[in-house]
């Protein structure tokens, strides 16, 4: 306890220092710093996922300041993160984010992990027309309120849906059924009504729709009512530890459908290790897999595999598409302002919105709404230790397997 | 068939529920505070356990007396050196106080084993009667969360320390000049409270994953039962355990997952408007 | 004249808030709009809480409610103001129904019962999506302006809601209802016996402490512009009421607010600068005000408290003296 106060008192002074010296000292910073600001929930029910988003960008910072800054117009530009913690809390978020724009004068916003606390914070942005990237916000209806300070670096759920339909049915041609099971939460319910309206359209027959609320300790009625279904096709999405007790379940209750999804489930590593042998077999789709090889990218990092050794050289760990995404978004930022060779707030707007680049995490192209256009994303399965990747055939490794 | 599965699923949650609540209603019921560390003690037992078992490697159901006697040591203390102090103060302070102390622990627990969802990995199978399942990890947990709630109820009713906490919850002033230490009572049975709560905590760790963020799922629980099967008894949170693990079972297979947990709490306010006493109908404290 | 100072002090607190959008930045003014937004909230807390002595945790319920009876009449096309109208309403025929229900019950029961209606109204909404949006949330449309105007307009109606509040709390302390309502804190049997009809005081003062939680539940969400189910009916928020409450001092006029300026002025130098333990470190406060602030800060004997320390700090010194 003692030491944490003394770590207390030290971050209190750094922080004091930092205000004065940035209060002594404006015009300085003004110029030849870019200063990101960033609300994160790095606690309350979202700490995980803030984490990520700390850890990734603490190497990208890492990266840019071992080369000297970046390069703007000619001359070394410094960049620097502001980072709160908004306690997983909305109202907090808000108010950071006002924080971060008026008090710590930052040039843009990162958003926070998910499409709810992205909305609020967008709000903010949009009124005082500072930009915004969000990089862990898919669900359209973040992007279609008009705002034109908004970008961001994932691609709508709609297309993953549409082509896991497609992919499954020309795997198992005898494919019939499917049953779904999501969270009552912003992105777990909209990949779960995208998929519902997918599969109506390409045949299937959904033979299960049912929501769970927030809060929901276990899943034996549901898990009861699709062994009774017998689907061949189970389709569930949640936050981790929701898939993992419903993987987990499913098996114990005797639902032996040949293919069962999880979103985003196998995409993060807690979900693999919390599972053990129970997540062999387990698909998903995913933004980013960083199996996927892209070269000659924008950016630190020139390719994948590039991120990857860094990445895991120092985190010990597989990074996921929260960790790719962020850096992306990051990256994509600085080529903005490279563009417009200031950062100014309009003309990097302006730029943001021209931008056509392509980075490790795969290419970037706003569209109209400020959602990254829609490409070809991965779908993935837990086979044996690995998770391999069955699709699109350019970065495939590996052939879809049934569950038995 | 599947009403019989539905029936079955229900029961063996409900046991696992039951677990939730006994430490709580057991607070509640003697030293009249609403402990709102409840449901960290359980994830923080749940999370001890998993440590251990990663480290050891040795059998949930092995470490689950040391996690119980730690968090039992845990409690005790924050019981004798804090709550004690207001111990006779009305609801509103001693349910503010355990939410700050909540806080702090909560937070320490972020810290410590940040908010990854864990989960002992014993899988230990399914035992498949014609039509029904019945998990193996599970029935062993309610094995476990019986025994316990068994051997709870033979302390209170048979054992010196036992006779002393009903004693203390009948006429705290009585059992002062009968010579009971009432502070070192209070402790204990906030003891015992921390003490079921971590082995719940044990429990869970081979059937749920544990993570911090389901302190306040595990609370709500336990507030639901404990009013559901009315307080401050052994059996009666028993009751109320099995009977909410029922209600959400059968409400999950007919009106749908999303209604399930809803449908418990407009049971509780109901019950407490109607039968404060619960449907065990076992008389209350106040 | 205690009565003056009062008034007096809460006059210039206003004022001193009214003024930031004159002489602080937007960020100071987000503060001002939270400070007034709680001290609504504690204010009306004290009706059932403080003068009533009921230990009452659905203020999120309430809020919440407001939230969204404010977005979805706006989103069907009620002009603002009438929107907000509205959800003030709604929240107060909600709060007198409910409460008809749940102030049968007392102490133990009552808390709990009170803080099992903000989850039930949770996951009504949430799972009610064909007019709340559900797990999705709602955007609201929103408010029109700069920065500058839109912080100062909502700013504006939080503080008129804020005078409103006060101003009834004042006239509820000096009225029969409030004497009424002191009784039953006391001892409701006798208030009873001595002609006190305690449901009908009890069950206005609890709709009280809900109607202005309405309106500024009402007024937050078009100033967010989105709102979801687990932030409008948030268990923090209605827990940390009372705690501000009981900061300043239960039962006074004063009180709630002196508690809500202090607690969010702790709360933005915790969490500013000790990033990841700010949560632990209000627990400590909330651990620390319990023990040696029960009657929150306006119950100070501060002349009795220097005396105290002044001796303490004198047998310190002439301790260490004698050690030397």
């Amino acid at each position: 306890m003692n030491m944490t106060l003394k770590n207390g008192l030290k971050v209190a002074g750094l922080t004091f220092g930092l205000a004065m010296a940035s209060a002594v000292t404006p015009a300085v910073a003004a110029d030849d710093v870019l200063v990101i600001g960033a609300p994160l929930a790095l606690t309350g029910g979202l700490a995980d996922e803030g984490k990520k988003q700390q850890d990734v960008w603490k190497l990208w910072l890492d990266k840019i300041n071992a080369a000297g800054g970046i390069d703007v117009d000619g001359k070394k530009m410094q960049v620097k993160f502001v980072e709160y913690d908004y306690q997983t809390d909305g109202k907090r978020a808000g108010q950071l984010a006002e924080k971060l724009i008026t008090d710590d004068n930052v040039d843009v916003l990162m958003a926070p992990f998910g499409s709810g606390h992205t909305k609020i914070i967008a709000a903010v942005a949009e009124r005082y027309q500072v930009p915004m990237l969000a990089c862990v916000a898919s669900s359209t209806s973040v992007y279609d309120q008009g705002f034109k300070y908004l970008f961001g670096t994932l691609a709508p759920n709609t297309g993953m849906t549409e082509s896991m339909v497609e992919f499954f049915k020309a795997q198992k041609p005898d494919l019939k059924t499917v049953a779904i099971y999501g969270r009552d939460d912003v992105f777990p319910k909209s990949m779960a009504s995208a998929l519902a309206a997918s599969a109506e359209s390409g045949g299937l027959d959904v033979v299960y729709n049912e929501l769970y609320a927030v809060g929901t300790m276990d899943h034996s009625a549901a898990v009861s009512a699709i062994k009774s279904a017998n689907p061949d096709w189970v389709y569930m999405t949640g936050y981790t530890q929701d898939l993992i007790l419903g993987r987990k379940q499913l098996s114990d209750m005797g639902v032996t459908s040949p293919i069962i999804t999880m979103v985003t489930g196998p995409a993060y590593r807690e979900f693999t290790e919390g599972l053990g042998e129970l997540a062999d077999g387990v698909t998903s789709s995913t933004w980013w897999h960083h199996s996927t090889a892209y070269t000659d990218a924008v950016g630190p990092w020139s390719t994948t595999a590039s991120f990857y050794a860094d990445f895991t050289a120092a985190y010990k760990s597989d990074p996921d598409y929260v960790h790719a995404s962020c850096a992306a978004a990051a990256d994509v930022l600085v080529s903005a302002v490279q563009a417009a060779g200031s950062k100014d707030k309009q003309a990097v707007r302006d730029a943001l919105a021209a931008t056509d680049i392509l980075t490790f995490y795969g290419p970037i192209d706003f569209g109209d709404n400020g959602m990254n256009q829609g490409r070809e994303m991965p779908i993935i399965q837990v086979q044996g230790d690995a998770i391999k990747v069955l699709y699109p055939e350019s970065i495939k490794n590996a052939d879809l397997k049934m569950i038995d | 068939m599947d009403i019989l599965q539905i029936l079955l699923n229900g029961i063996v949650l409900g046991s696992l529920y039951a677990c939730i609540a006994i430490g709580f209603s057991l607070v509640w019921g003697v030293l009249n505070i609403i402990n709102m560390l409840h449901g960290s003690f359980i994830i923080l037992g749940g999370y001890l356990t998993f440590f251990a078992w990663q480290y050891s490697g040795m059998n949930p159901v092995v470490i689950l007396p040391i996690i119980a006697i730690i968090l039992f040591g845990l409690g005790y203390g924050l019981q004798y050196f804090f709550i004690n102090k207001v111990v006779m103060a009305p609801v509103l302070t001693t349910l503010t106080l355990t939410f700050g102390l909540d806080m702090i622990l909560y937070n320490l627990m972020t810290v410590l084993f940040t908010a990854t969802p864990r989960r002992v990995t014993l899988d230990l199978g399914t035992l498949s009667v014609g039509d029904l399942y019945l998990p193996i990890d599970r029935l062993l947990g309610m094995g476990l969360a019986l025994l316990l709630t068994a051997i709870l109820f033979l302390v209170m009713r048979a054992s010196k320390i036992g006779r002393a906490i009903v004693a203390v919850r009948m006429d705290r002033q009585a059992a002062t000049l009968m010579g009971i230490r009432v502070n070192h009572v209070y402790a204990i049975t906030f003891g015992i409270g921390a003490l079921m709560a971590g082995a719940a905590g044990a429990i869970f760790s081979m059937v749920f994953p544990i993570t911090t963020n389901l302190t306040g799922t595990f609370l709500g629980k336990a507030f639901v039962i404990c009013v559901i099967g009315g307080l401050g008894s052994v059996p009666g949170a028993l009751i109320g355990g099995i009977a909410l693990g029922m209600i959400e079972s059968i409400a999950g297979y007919t009106i749908g997952p999303q209604n399930a947990t809803t449908v418990g709490f407009v049971l509780m306010l109901i019950l407490l408007v109607v039968r404060p006493t619960g449907i065990a109908g076992v008389k209350g404290y106040e | 004249m205690k009565q003056l100072l009062c008034f007096g002090a809460f006059a210039l607190w206003v004022a001193m808030i009214a003024a930031t959008p004159l002489l602080a930045d937007n960020y100071t003014i987000r503060i001002a709009i939270s400070v007034s937004m709680f001290s609504v909230m504690a204010v009306s807390w004290n009706f059932i809480g403080g003068f009533t002595g009921y230990p009452s945790f659905s203020t999120a319920a309430f809020f919440g409610i407001g939230c969204y009876a404010g977005a979805i009449a706006q989103r069907n096309g009620v002009p603002l103001v009438l929107a907000w109208m509205f959800a003030t309403i709604l929240v107060a025929v909600f709060a007198a129904l409910l409460g008809a229900i749940i102030l049968r019950l007392k102490g133990h029961y009552f808390a709990i019962g009170s803080i099992a209606i903000v989850e039930l109204t949770r996951l009504i909404t949430s799972s009610w999506g064909s007019l709340t949006g559900g797990g999705d949330g709602l955007n609201v449309p929103l408010l029109q302006g700069n920065p500058q105007e839109v912080a100062g307009l909502v700013l504006y109606v939080m503080l008129g809601i804020l005078v409103l509040a006060f101003v009834t709390s004042v006239y509820v302390d000096r009225s029969r209802l409030g004497f009424g309502l002191k009784c039953i804190s006391q001892n409701e049997d006798a208030a009873n016996m001595v002609g006190v009809n305690t449901t009908a005081f009890k069950i206005v003062a609890y709709t009280l402490s809900a109607v202005f939680c309405g309106a500024v539940g009402a007024v937050y969400a078009s100033w967010v512009g989105y709102i979801d189910p687990t932030d409008s009916f948030s268990i923090l928020l209605t827990l940390k009421v009372p705690v501000m409450v009981l900061l300043g001092g239960a039962g006074t006029l004063l009180g709630p607010i002196l508690g809500t300026g202090v607690f969010i002025l702790l709360e933005e130098i915790f969490w500013a600068n000790f990033l990841e333990w700010n949560r632990a470190i209000l627990g400590g406060i909330i651990v620390f005000l319990i023990f040696f602030l029960p009657n929150g800060l306006l119950k100070i004997q501060y002349l009795q408290l220097y005396a105290a320390v002044s001796r303490k700090l004198s047998i310190g010194s002439s301790k260490s003296g004698a050690g030397s």
